[in-house]
């Protein structure tokens, strides 16, 4: 066993553990957390496959960014509110369906797998950087793609802005006693 | 660049592989105990002379053992994890955020012939590898079971989260006008004298000079924000003792808590770090090809990155800290729009030069 | 947008200004001292403590008059004072600083240190500033009586001396008084009698006169 198997391994035992830890897990912090380790065991798997901008990428977007939102809308339910957000037995039934769909999925994965033809090229040289193809191939091949995407995120972003915004608005306009409207009124002044 | 793995093969002659690896692994862990005490101590002493005091004089000549000692003090002391507090984020959290240093520090190159790993995006990485501090303060402060440890993890998390964007918009900057995402690449290019610093405009001979407002207002937005994601006055709102007792820390003792403070001390040294390599030249000389060899390298890289930490400790002791609404107003409406602005100019100076 | 730039002009450049103070400061020498190793009393370039130091009390007994006023502005209790008068009888003729003739010996003068406050009000009642703040800070000692001070220059037999010579001086005044009294109720009756042989006849209201002026 070469270090590189060592290491795919010891990758490999991160993400099944944690992964296992964040369905069986009943409370859902320790779920949410226990999914930074599997995210990062990916993002391993990644460097490993030579892909390094992916792999910080994965860290940047899925720890950086959507594990922290994840998180905060735990945090805030569970600790402010006061109720314990916990997983509860399902019922059953609802067993049943779970094991008959992971069944399909893991039955349909493995005959891709042994079916599908996979393009085995040899590498003649080890990239320096993969930032660099995808650079080129992003503003070229897939520019169409990209901007989509970009006009995307603006919107989401303008909509998020909006929606904060217009939180602000009906609420002073929900609350039409005295004190609102004087201060309607010292605004106008 | 694949002078950067000179240290790792002269190792590997004699080691193999694995074991240079380790070492090599272990250098940054030892420069970075080796800098908190230091960074430590000069704190002290700045913050003392500034108040006009002599600061720690007993523990050795001028107090110089004053860093032993309070990492003795912190090691002796008993770990305790309170009664609701939920065990194992309570534990993990301070070596999540060690981790985040840590990691950070392996692709800093501290000289052209050296760094842990020569990472070639390895600026993309460090603000990737930073988002794991604000793990580990969510974890802390919502482990600890306790108000304030909460409040202060979610202003923390906040304010990070909304720092990076300037930041990175100053990351963004340099690298469009370096072309690379590469550390060891963006000091390189730098070299041949501190005109030539990205701070002034980057190597592009005379013409750059209208570009020369923008880069240095750009160092500044990113001087700003390095001071912010590192959570130290004026923007310490996550621990200020006066609202939240000690923040996302509040809970925390002994050994758990040296974690803590050898997180924020070395992440300091990390947002100096990446100041350097961006703005002022990494491991080049100041001087042109004058004391340009790899060893005195090493000591220019740490002798800039000092001198920030230096001028955040000094800061530290200027200004008073920021309230809240303040803090965003200044990240939003005054950092980003600031930094948009730069971000463009030096766009354009990447493609002109 | 003008108002924006300003603002954010005048942000930088405060904070600039503030971080030259800061810098001019971190090079000035320090105001503290290394305070067992250096005692503040012999630091370079100073020699006494600042105006309002309320360290140890200290009496300065040629000044004190013996009013008791100290005693009566402690708050605490801690000033005991206890005066004999200087008989006149007295060898020992006591000035005053101020060369006024001493009235009162301070036979005891007690100040309790473990009880006093330090608040310093004995020294603002004290008429002629006897008692005052000295220049020592350091209270420490193994056993709490070393903290009662007696500032009375005189020890217990002097003070039975000067009390025996005031007993006497009081004894012969008693004794003279008395002498002066006998002869003066003798004269007095002496007198009553010649008054009433020679006003026996007069009115009631003339001898209640004379009563009045006998008693006077």
């Amino acid at each position: 066993m070469n270090l590189e198997a060592v290491i795919f391994y010891l990758f490999a035992l991160i993400i099944v553990a944690s992964g296992g830890l964040v369905v069986l897990s009943k409370n859902i912090m320790h779920a949410a957390f226990a999914l930074m380790f599997t995210l990062f065991g990916l993002a391993g798997f990644y460097a490993m496959l030579l892909s390094d901008f992916l792999a910080v990428s994965q860290i940047m977007i899925y720890v950086g960014g959507i594990l922290v939102l994840i998180i905060f809308g735990v945090m805030l339910t569970s600790k402010i509110t006061g109720v314990e957000l916990k997983t509860g037995p399902i019922g059953k039934v609802n067993y049943l369906f779970g094991a008959a769909i992971s069944v399909i999925i893991a039955c349909g994965l493995s005959l891709l797998f042994t079916n599908s033809k996979w393009i085995e090229k040899p590498v003649d040289k080890i990239p320096d950087s993969s930032i660099n193809a995808i650079g080129y191939s992003l503003l070229t091949e897939y520019i169409l793609v990209f901007e989509v995407a970009a006009v995307l995120l603006l919107i989401a972003l303008i909509g998020a802005a909006l929606i904060a915004h217009k939180d602000q608005i009906i609420d002073s306009d929900a609350s039409s006693n005295e004190i609102s409207t004087n201060n309607d009124i010292k605004i106008k002044e | 660049m694949e002078n950067h793995q000179f240290l790792f093969n002269f190792i590997s002659e004699y080691t193999g592989d694995i074991l240079a690896g380790v070492l090599i692994a272990i250098i940054p862990l030892a420069l970075l105990l080796v800098y908190a005490l230091v960074a430590i101590y000069g704190e002290l002493k700045i913050a003392s002379f500034i108040q006009l005091k002599l600061g720690p004089m007993r523990t050795g000549k001028w107090g110089l053992l004053q860093p032993v000692a309070e990492v003795f003090k912190l090691l002796q002391k008993e770990d305790i994890t309170p009664d609701g507090a939920d065990k194992p984020l309570f534990n993990l959290a301070p070596f999540i955020i060690f981790l985040g240093c840590y990691a950070a520090l392996s692709v800093l190159p501290l000289s052209s012939h050296f760094a842990p790993s020569g990472l070639n995006i390895g600026l993309f990485f460090i603000i990737a590898i930073s988002s794991l501090a604000v793990l580990g303060i969510v974890m802390g402060g919502w482990a600890s079971n306790n108000k304030y440890s909460l409040i202060g993890a979610m202003r923390s998390v906040s304010q990070i989260i909304s720092y990076e964007i300037p930041a990175a918009m100053c990351i963004l900057g340099v690298a469009s006008m370096a072309h690379s995402l590469d550390m060891n690449v963006i000091s390189a290019q730098q070299q041949g004298g501190f005109w030539n610093w990205y701070v002034l405009g980057g190597p592009a001979g005379i013409s750059k000079i209208w570009l020369i407002p923008f880069t240095v207002v750009m160092f500044i937005v990113y001087f700003v924000t390095s001071l912010a994601e590192t959570n130290r006055t004026p923007f310490d709102v996550p621990e200020g003792e006066s609202e939240l007792v000690a923040g996302y820390h509040t809970e925390y003792s002994g050994m758990k808590f040296a974690f803590f403070y050898l997180a924020e001390y070395g992440n300091m040294f990390v947002v100096s770090a990446i100041m350097t390599v961006i703005f002022f030249g990494g491991w080049s000389s100041p001087f042109g090809d004058f004391l340009n060899s790899p060893i005195w390298q090493i000591f220019w890289f740490i002798a800039k990155s000092m001198f920030f930490v230096g001028l955040q400790i000094w800061l530290r002791w200027t200004l008073p800290r920021t309230r809240v609404d303040q803090l965003m107003y200044l990240c939003w409406k005054i950092l980003l729009p600031l930094s948009m602005v730069c971000f463009l100019a030096m766009a354009l100076g990447g493609m002109l030069y | 947008m003008i108002n924006y730039l300003k603002n954010i002009i005048k942000g930088f450049s405060t904070i600039l200004v503030g971080m030259k103070v800061t810098f001019i400061n971190l090079f000035r020498p320090n105001v503290t001292v290394q305070y067992p190793n250096v005692h503040p009393l012999v630091r370079a370039g100073s020699d006494k403590m600042p105006d309002n130091a309320r360290n140890k009390l200290n009496v300065i007994i040629p000044k004190c008059t013996g009013c008791k006023s100290c005693e009566k502005a402690c708050p605490v209790n801690c000033i005991t004072i206890e005066t004999t008068k200087v008989a006149s009888i007295d060898t020992e003729k006591p000035l005053m600083e101020d060369g006024k003739k001493r009235v009162f010996w301070l036979s005891q003068f007690d100040i309790d240190f473990a009880k006093c406050c330090f608040c310093g009000l004995c020294t603002i009642a004290c008429p002629t500033s006897a008692i005052v703040h000295s220049t020592d800070f350091e209270y420490s000692c193994y056993d709490r009586n070393e903290l009662l001070v007696h500032f009375s220059p005189f020890n217990k037999e002097q003070v039975a001396e000067k009390k025996r010579i005031l007993a006497e001086e009081v004894k012969q005044k008693a004794e003279k008084a008395l002498a002066d009294k006998q002869a003066a109720e003798k004269a007095a009756q002496e007198q009553n009698i010649t008054d009433s042989k020679i006003k026996s006849s007069d009115d009631q209201t003339s001898a209640n006169q004379n009563i009045q002026n006998n008693s006077n």
